[in-house]
């Protein structure tokens, strides 16, 4: 994926912008600042101390920050958000640290640590909506309203680990948004402190004005950070039917995938395992009893309404085994049910076991040119001399091609990411994106120029500028900017840079 | 120094299963509690690679007490879709660290004793000295909470002298024979009586065995591998003498070490396989009475409400899940409630509670919130560190709510008459 040699031209405006201070202000100063408002326990300076907030969820990329600091209330993190202001200190905010693109690795700047921050403030059980700090796990917020009949809808795979902030920063998804919804259609309601400590509240501009809370969500924590936000619920369904279809080729998966959004029905949940990856759940704690011999598995979930589910279930199956389905399971119970999930949302883990290390991916393609899509990954694998797993959001067309590896391995390390510039490639080059739900981050930044022209970047900037003209909120990431300050704080996302230019 | 062979090193394949993906961070009771990360089970497996790769100093001050804040409830592994083996690798890093530091006073002193029977006898005669006269009970109301827990936990103990009863049985399911143990022969007699009873209604011919010691568990925690394995041995050989079909065990701790003595003993020629064999005997007394049933009990007017918290080393360790449940489903003579958390820790953790009190304690608090929560009047979990810990709580917080084990209200039911067979 070869960058553009030199800055686009239509950086322009951000080479002519004032210029900013490129160093980091004097880390023990700012950490004894900091410690004065949070405690000497929540601010941690010791290189060995911050060995473990080198990373997030995603394997293989590690930065150093130079301090790290963790505020225990609302108002110690506006605290330390104007003391960070004050300071002109860059920093990134991170919940809990399980994203996918190395988006809360901060690079040689402060680290804000918002896990601290796990109060569910309120539930308003009859607007269906509650309002909880940035470090309430997405699964206990479900936990919580689940008396009430009421869940919390998006639902990534890490959701028993990952914040409700992290999910706002990465307008997270999950399987069960193909029919519900990503998580940008569940907030109501913002309160956020800007980066130069203003506090405001965005709402979607529902009573007028424009929309600033869908700007701010995806914005992996180039804008601001959450104090406090409200989420929409969303009522239990009155029942759940959760089918299992396997089948002898991949192809005949995805074409059922296809048949069934074509024949009009709208599953909660549609999601392909290919046999590597079932192989690895099959070997794990987690086993869910899908059949090992399958070149892929469809889970599939109707839910709604008890009255016409069983038809949509029946429809369903007709159309899996249209497309060739060998056998098409129904989950007789609850328990069954939780096997079947359990085993897709721990597949990422699971292929831990398979090699040291794991290459992850996520893209979003036409879902009718799935199919093809796959096969092409397969024969790229092969040509590397790679095995890719794949387990993704077949229904929304959102692929996550993952490859286990040695990294010790240089050989190895040299295939699997030619393999991954390759599948990435392709898929801009079928008319998707780069991203579906992991978010840009670090990982994915050489492949903006390739997705996006000058000019859009130029424009993604501009919105920047507005929530953060100091350009100081998670520096080097998202956007490739090679004008700005950051680009100056963020010798990583120079040296990464640098490297796709040599590609 | 390389740890180049260290037990640690030779555990290092558990390590690079860990992709860091974060999923065991809301199933620690110590990152819950503390809120940094490098007291969470992906912290510590870190640092656990950072020693061996020589990126941070076997001394470090701040990487040991990590290492030593944690419990080693391995409610982690329950977590964990790579099956990262985090209890064996915490113990090899203990062992590995322990050869260049020495443990606390309180801990050596704890362990020492633990593995002289004549000491372990002189001590829990002792406390039970201090509990029969009201000693323990006196302490802890008038110390300070902090100083106040231990004798709290001792106080916690007492039980109300029931008349004896001779239970039923036809023996028809096989032999069992009881791993008395140290703390639950010791302290928690009526429990152990109460287990061969209720084996006993359920079917077990038990018989006894001699010669047994401490299984060795709170040893190998500790990183004290070499004193473990000494009483692992004399274990295997003082129930290679009894015939019994299995070794039956009532503490959940003891019984996820006694599971794990292959593990423990893999490296010596001479007892790797006789380990691997008794291991295989080993049941938890909830595993047996569930395969029974168990026979449940007559309801009574006056139903106690009961709420079940899972030990760590049943639930995580031993992946014992349901069969407490099960026996607890048969009690028709109370009421089960459910209690929010119930598979998070206590805070016990065997000795951790006196090395380390101040975690224990914050690990604790959520624990006896969720209790009154709960609206139960009896704890009922598996364990005698947890029988304590939750125990000494409520009674430091003068609440009208005991920990029992769940085999002593089944056998309080039994005890009213059995249901006809």
């Amino acid at each position: 994926m070869p960058l553009a040699s030199g800055p686009p031209s239509s950086f322009r405006r951000l080479r002519d912008a004032p210029s900013f201070p490129r160093v980091n202000p004097d880390a023990p100063a700012l950490a004894a600042t900091l410690a004065r408002i949070v405690g000497a326990r929540h601010v941690l300076t010791r290189a060995s101390s911050l060995l473990v907030y080198r990373s997030d969820g995603l394997p293989g990329l590690e930065r150093q920050p130079a301090l790290a600091v963790f505020p225990g209330s609302r108002e110690e993190l506006v605290a330390v958000m104007r003391a960070l202001a004050e300071a002109e200190a860059p920093f990134v905010a991170r919940g809990a640290g399980t994203g996918l693109s190395g988006g809360a690795l901060a690079d040689g700047v402060t680290l804000l640590g918002l896990h601290r921050l796990k109060r569910i403030i309120a539930v308003d059980a009859e607007a269906r909506t509650a309002t909880v700090e940035p470090g309430v796990v997405n699964a206990s917020l479900s936990r919580a309203v689940a008396p009430h009949g009421l869940h919390y809808a998006p639902d990534p795979s890490s959701q028993t680990a990952c914040t409700i902030g992290g999910n706002i920063a990465e307008n997270a998804g999950g399987p069960h948004c193909l029919k519900y919804g990503v998580t940008l259609n569940h907030v109501v309601r913002a309160t956020v402190v800007l980066p130069d400590g203003t506090l405001t509240t965005l709402d979607r501009g529902d009573e007028g004005g424009y929309d600033l809370l869908g700007a701010f969500v995806g914005s992996e924590g180039c804008f601001g950070v959450v104090v406090d936000v409200t989420v929409r619920l969303t009522r239990d369904p009155e029942r759940v039917i959760t089918l299992l279809a396997d089948f002898t080729s991949v192809r005949a998966a995805a074409d059922a995938t296809s048949r069934i959004v074509a024949a009009g029905i709208l599953p909660a949940a549609l999601e392909l395992m290919d046999q590597a990856t079932i192989e690895a759940v099959e070997s794990s704690i987690y086993a869910a009893g899908y059949p090992r011999d399958a070149a892929a598995v469809l889970l599939i979930e109707v839910d709604g309404a008890a009255a016409g589910l069983e038809d949509d279930a029946r429809a369903v199956e007709a159309e899996c085994r249209g497309a060739g389905a060998r056998e098409v399971r129904i989950a007789h119970d609850a328990a069954e049910r939780a096997r079947l999930w359990q085993g897709r949302k721990k597949a990422f883990g699971a292929m831990g076991r398979v090699a040291p290390h794991l290459a992850v991916q996520d893209a979003v393609v036409p879902r009718t040119r799935l199919a093809d899509l796959l096969d092409e990954i397969r024969r790229i694998g092969e040509r590397h001399g790679v095995r890719v797993c794949n387990v993704f959001h077949a229904g929304d067309g959102n692929l996550h091609p993952n490859i286990p590896y040695d990294a010790n391995d240089p050989d190895a390390s040299r295939r699997v990411h030619g393999a991954m510039r390759e599948i990435m490639t392709r898929c801009i080059a079928e008319g998707g994106t780069i991203t579906g739900e992991h978010g840009v981050g670090l990982d994915k930044l050489p492949y903006m120029d390739a997705l996006f022209t000058a000019d859009t970047l130029d424009a993604m900037c501009t919105l920047r500028d507005v929530f953060d003209p100091s350009r100081r909120a998670n520096p080097g990431k998202v956007v490739p900017v090679r004008a700005c300050r950051e680009w100056h704080a963020a010798p990583a996302a120079r040296a990464l840079a640098r490297e796709a230019v040599a590609r | 120094m390389s740890l180049a062979g260290s037990p640690l090193d030779r555990a290092r394949a558990g390590l690079d299963a860990c992709v860091h993906c974060g999923f065991c961070l809301p199933a620690c009771p110590t990152y819950l509690a503390l809120e940094d990360e490098n007291d969470s089970p992906r912290g510590r497996l870190l640092l656990m690679g950072a020693l061996l790769d020589g990126t941070v100093e076997r001394d470090d001050p701040l990487v040991r007490d990590h290492l030593d804040k944690c419990l080693g409830c391995r409610g982690c592994e329950t977590a964990c879709p790579s099956g990262v083996p985090y209890g064996h690798l915490l113990e090899a890093t203990r062992e590995t660290l322990v050869a260049t530091r020495p443990l606390p006073w309180v801990a050596r002193l704890v362990l020492a004793i633990f593995a002289r029977p004549f000491l372990l006898r002189v001590a829990l005669l002792k406390a039970r000295l201090a509990r029969g006269s009201g000693l323990a009970a006196l302490l802890a109301r008038v110390l300070p909470r902090r100083v106040a827990m231990p004798f709290a936990m001792l106080a916690s103990t007492r039980r109300e002298s029931r008349p004896a009863w001779t239970p039923a049985g036809d023996g028809e399911r096989g032999t069992a024979t009881l791993l008395t143990g140290c703390v639950m022969e010791g302290l928690f007699t009526d429990v152990n009586r109460a287990t061969e009873r209720t084996l006993t209604v359920n079917g077990w011919r038990m018989t006894a065995t001699n010669g047994q010691r401490c299984c060795g568990a709170l040893h190998a925690h500790a990183g004290e591998a070499d004193a473990a394995r000494a009483l692992a041995r004399a274990n295997i050989a003082a129930f290679e003498a009894s015939a019994a079909d299995v070794v039956v065990v009532n503490s959940a701790g003891c019984g996820a070490m006694c599971k794990e003595y292959g593990h423990l003993l893999q490296h010596d020629p001479a007892w790797a396989e006789r380990a691997v064999r008794f291991a295989a005997r080993v049941r938890d007394v909830h595993e047996l009475l569930a395969a029974a049933g168990p026979r449940p009990t007559l309801a009574s007017g006056e139903r106690a409400r009961v709420a079940y918290d899972a030990p760590c080393h049943l639930q995580h360790a031993q992946r014992v899940v349901d069969p407490p449940r099960a026996v607890l489903a048969a009690l028709g003579h109370v009421v089960l409630v459910p209690l929010a958390d119930a598979d998070q820790c206590c805070g016990s953790a065997g000795i951790f509670n006196l090395v380390q009190p101040d975690v224990a304690e914050r690990v604790l608090a959520p624990k006896l919130a969720r209790i009154a929560e709960s609206g139960a009047a009896v704890v009922a979990t598996g364990n005698p560190g947890c029988l304590m810990q939750i125990g000494g709580g409520l009674t430091l917080e003068k609440r009208a709510v005991v920990a029992r084990h769940p085999v002593e209200l089944l056998d309080e039911g039994y005890a009213r008459g059995a249901p006809p067979r």
